[in-house]
């Protein structure tokens, strides 16, 4: 065993060796950087998903209009406006309102003075709900009585000092066609449509309203928000499923291989959209996402068993044998990992039969459970090391001293195991103080129509990524690097994430980034044909779907939505393209 | 490893995946929400049918659930669920009773039709297009033609149906372009459905004035219309030509939308394969034969790069029936996306599953039968 000074050692050369390698991967980067940026198309595609972003993260600012929320809303609502519907682009309407005016005296909302105010509502908070806006009049047009007829313009002026109210005149009064109240149309100039970085003049509505009066503009902007979501959030989760499934495909092939690889068939047989639209009709009346108490428990005291063992027959136990199959082996050829699973179902109450409550009249809140459930797996531990030492006759000699080094920090391979092992203990600890006190734990808890949809989209995606990474581990692992950290002994955990990932991260990359406007385009497939996002949410699908009833009669309603997505999915595709220029030379020509 | 041997493997192999979508799509049925037995009895589920022998009263919902047999264990079902596949008994429609087979036979051929002339649009045009981007490497022509391949692929196709109808298909005041560039009235092109709207047919007689044994493709169909029926049609429908005519323009603008969106994957395929073909010795020596260069690409290079071209076909047929869900939704073609479509926004899951598992079949063949094509044309494929 080293002794400190020795481990300071290591640890400067790991420094050193740390330093070097983050200098060199900046090297590559500069090295990618400088090939990128030969190509125009991947230059524009990087510019484009760049603003893209930009727009989806300052679409507060940029915006003209916003959703709003109630309190019970778990959806982005737009406040309909029924002046001003399927508007062209840049109309002067944009800015013109019509408001109905109460005259007759007897009435109780009767009043001198009115106050001009847009119907959008607007909210800062959700908390504080919505308001209306005041709006700051410029003109008045013409004013009619509830008839349609004309009426005198100087019956209503502009008070002087506040451009924002009516003044009636009182002429208006004694006349009983006006009994009803007169409507009066308006040119107005405030907050409510214009846009700050727009010069004077340009600050209507730039892509025109929808058929509810929403502007299309803001709509398009917040829209970049829920696709961008989308998109990342969905591609991120598929590559990580993917990754995992198709990297233990690729390991151990064999018979795992081949069942996983004709799931992947299955998936593969059925076109992505039917079975994506199959997907959100299952899903149909989930709610909320949430995970078992007992799932949730046994998580982590799984991994931690899993490790514990892993840890004492490489401490406690000196059998040579026990590095090479300490991790996966445990699981296949250890039946103690059955047995402290079975046990630990018991104690948890999950095992109908014999509830641990029933069984001792115990309180059987959580942390008692967890408490319980870790004190059989001391026992286990135990116990497996009384049978190694009694039955298969393994020596014990040093093992203190074993003990002692594997708690060694300065040690990189005990200290990775111990790291992992603390790691899962305070998770477990994090969960028992979460006073999360449910049957059930909530990992997401609005499952909205958005939610819905991503699943979806993850269900139909990860075979794709599980054959490519297959694939890859497949070739790596005949590698000759590969084969020198087994013959070492490292634990399969270890040369998956240290010597074969690495290795085959470049197609996954470029897959990623094209997967992004891939999935993009999916979503808003579905919530063009109605399986996607909620009614009247900013999702760009949707507003294409919605603008069909009119589209011969106002094409700027589906045009810009089109376009957006368009650009997005092009920008990410070209940008995914640059990516693959650089990080796969062959394929540059 | 003999020809006949790898057909017989890929057969095989077949058979795991077929059992697993029947599975998959068992399982999914499982899942959805909506109560089949609710959903056909509707608004009188309360009503008593009948007492049983105990004297309780039966409602028509338990009676639903008793003759659609929900009550049973899950593995019975299913097992009840394969073999009526078996049968050819796809189950029924909840709402109106017709047999799903029946609904797929009418919509299947609608798709298949349009997925068959979309790729008649789409190979030529990426074909053509990839050999003329991959002659003139890193010229004007190959930027342009890639960035458009790339486009074509990011586009939204319902959008650029939408797109389509927009300006082929309406007059120059709502923005057709068509109009003025040939003369004609009211856009080139019918927008809507697979027949002119001017006769209306019954809903359900969809193919009415086909002959009784139609092939349910309408172009094949409308060929071999019987001269009463036709008689019974407007009178701008007086010859089979006539009327194959319009049911070949309905057709044109849904295949343009189709095809185009996936000729850029094709003219991408294309490039990259025949500048692979373009490097390799045969062509060189076909140079300094001193044969010319259009001889050189199109016969030398041309006829061994098209080979991984027509392995991605079968990945074209899945994709064109994948797209064509959203095309027809477009155009108001009643296929099997539309079909499926209605499924599901409505529960109901016969239909869903019908439509899911007869897409995955024809996927399967068509891939199976490019394969086995493949393996004949490239011998070497047989020898993995």
């Amino acid at each position: 065993m080293r002794d400190w000074e020795g481990g300071r050692n290591d640890r400067e050369e790991s420094r050193k060796r740390l330093l070097e390698s983050l200098s060199m991967s900046i090297g590559n980067l500069g090295r990618g950087w400088k090939i990128y940026r030969r190509s125009l198309l991947a230059m524009l595609g990087l510019l484009m998903v760049l603003s893209v972003s930009m727009v989806a993260i300052f679409a507060d600012e940029i915006a003209v209009q916003h959703p709003y929320r109630n309190l019970t809303d778990t959806e982005d609502k737009w406040s309909n406006n029924p002046d001003q519907q399927e508007l062209p682009p840049f109309s002067e309407e944009c800015s013109l309102r019509e408001q109905k005016i109460t005259t007759d005296p007897r009435s109780r909302l009767f009043s001198e003075t009115v106050v001009a105010e847009s119907g959008n509502k607007v909210s800062d908070s959700i908390a504080l709900g919505y308001y209306t806006d005041i709006l700051s009049v410029t003109e008045i047009i013409k004013i009619e009585n509830d008839r349609g007829y004309d009426q005198d313009p100087s019956l209503i002026t502009i008070d002087p000092n506040n451009s924002s109210i009516f003044v009636l005149s009182p002429d208006l009064y004694g006349n009983s066609s006006h009994y009803s109240g007169v409507w009066i149309t308006y040119l107005y100039e405030n907050d409510d449509m214009s846009h700050w970085w727009l010069p004077e003049g340009y600050d209507t509505c730039i892509f025109g309203t929808n058929k509810e009066g929403h502007d299309v503009f803001s709509k398009v902007v917040y829209g970049a928000r829920v696709s961008l979501t989308i998109g990342i959030t969905v591609a991120t989760l598929t590559v990580t499923i993917g990754t995992i499934v198709g990297s233990i495909s690729g390991y151990y092939g064999g018979r795992i291989d081949e069942v996983i690889m004709r799931i992947c068939d299955v998936f593969f047989a059925i076109p992505g959209l039917i079975l994506a639209m199959a997907f959100v009709a299952a899903m149909r009346s989930v709610s909320s996402l949430t995970l078992p108490v007992w799932l949730g428990v046994l998580l982590p005291v799984l991994m931690l068993a899993y490790f514990l063992n892993a840890h004492l027959s490489t401490t406690v136990l000196s059998g040579d044998d026990k590095v090479s199959d300490q991790a996966m082996g445990v699981l296949m050829n250890n039946r103690s990992l059955l047995v402290s699973v079975l046990a630990f179902l018991f104690f948890v109450g999950w095992l109908p039969a014999i509830a641990w409550s029933e069984f001792f009249g115990v309180s059987s809140s959580r942390g008692w459970r967890l408490t319980s459930s870790l004190v059989v797996i001391v026992l286990l531990a135990a116990i497996i090391l009384a049978d190694r030492k009694f039955v298969q006759k393994n020596s014990m000699d040093g093992a203190l001293e074993r003990i002692g080094s594997s708690f060694d920090w300065t040690n990189p391979w005990r200290y990775l195991n111990f790291r992992t092992a603390v790691v899962f203990l305070s998770m477990a600890i994090l969960f028992k103080l979460s006073g999360n006190e449910g049957s059930e734990i909530i990992l997401i808890k609005d499952f909205d129509k958005l939610w819905q949809v991503q699943f979806a989209l993850i269900f139909t995606g990860w075979p794709g990524y599980a054959r490519l990474i297959r694939g890859q581990v497949l070739y790596v692992k005949e590698m000759a690097f590969v084969e020198a950290a087994k013959s070492v002994g490292a634990p399969p955990s270890r040369i998956m994430f240290r010597h074969i990932l690495p290795n085959a991260w470049a197609p996954l990359l470029v897959a990623f980034t094209l997967d992004i406007g891939g999935t993009i385009l999916s979503a808003s497939g579905l919530s063009f044909l109605g399986l996607g996002a909620a009614p009247y949410t900013a999702e760009w699908g949707l507003m294409i779907s919605e603008s069909r009833v009119a589209f011969q009669r106002a094409p700027h309603m589906m045009l810009y939505p089109g376009l957006a997505i368009a650009i997005t999915v092009l920008g990410f595709n070209l940008l995914g393209d640059g990516i693959r220029d650089v990080v796969d030379p062959k394929n540059r020509r | 490893m003999k020809l006949h041997e790898f057909v017989v493997r890929r057969l095989l192999l077949l058979i795991p995946v077929m059992i697993g979508v029947a599975v998959f799509t068992f399982a999914v049925a499982q899942i959805i929400p909506g109560d089949p037995a609710a959903l056909q009895c509707g608004d009188k589920c309360g009503l008593i049918v009948g007492y049983d022998d105990d004297g309780n009263p039966i409602t028509a919902h338990q009676a639903n659930r008793e003759r659609l047999r929900l009550d049973d264990p899950v593995s019975i079902q299913f097992e009840r669920y394969i073999t009526d596949l078996i049968n050819g008994d796809w189950g029924e429609s909840q709402k109106n009773g017709r047999p799903v087979l029946d609904i797929i036979k009418t919509s299947a051929p609608v798709t298949l039709e349009m997925a068959f002339f979309s790729l008649m649009i789409a190979y030529p045009l990426g074909i053509f297009l990839g050999i003329i981007s991959a002659v003139r490497q890193d010229r004007m022509f190959d930027h342009v033609s890639r960035f458009f391949a790339i486009a074509f692929v990011s586009l939204p196709i319902f959008w650029f149906a939408m797109l389509l109808q927009l300006y082929f298909a309406t007059g120059p005041e709502v923005g057709g372009i068509c109009d003025p560039i040939f003369g004609t009235e009211g856009g080139c092109f019918p927008i809507f459905d697979r027949h002119d709207q001017s006769y209306t047919y019954p809903v359900e007689g969809y193919h009415w004035f086909y002959p009784e044994a139609g092939t349910g493709f309408h172009l094949v169909d409308s060929w071999f219309v019987t001269d009463a029926k036709l008689a019974e049609l407007p009178s701008e429908f007086d010859t089979n030509r006539e009327l194959f005519m319009d049911t070949l323009t309905h057709l044109v603008l849904p295949c343009s939308a189709l095809g185009i969106a996936s000729s850029g994957s094709l003219l991408r395929y294309m490039r990259a394969s025949l500048l692979e073909v373009l490097h390799e010795d045969y062509v060189r020596t076909a140079r300094a034969k001193g044969l010319s260069e259009f001889r050189v690409v199109v016969v030398h290079a041309c006829r061994n790069a098209m080979v991984p071209i027509v392995t991605i076909l079968g990945f074209s047929i899945g994709g064109a029936i994948g797209g064509a869900v959203l095309t027809e939704s477009v155009f108001g073609i009643h296929g099997m996306g539309t079909v499926a479509v209605l499924g599901i926004l409505q529960l109901e899951y016969q239909i869903v599953m019908g439509v899911t598992l007869l897409t995955s079949v024809i996927f399967l063949l068509s891939n199976l039968i490019v394969d086995i094509a493949y393996a004949i044309v490239d011998p070497r494929v047989r020898l993995e």
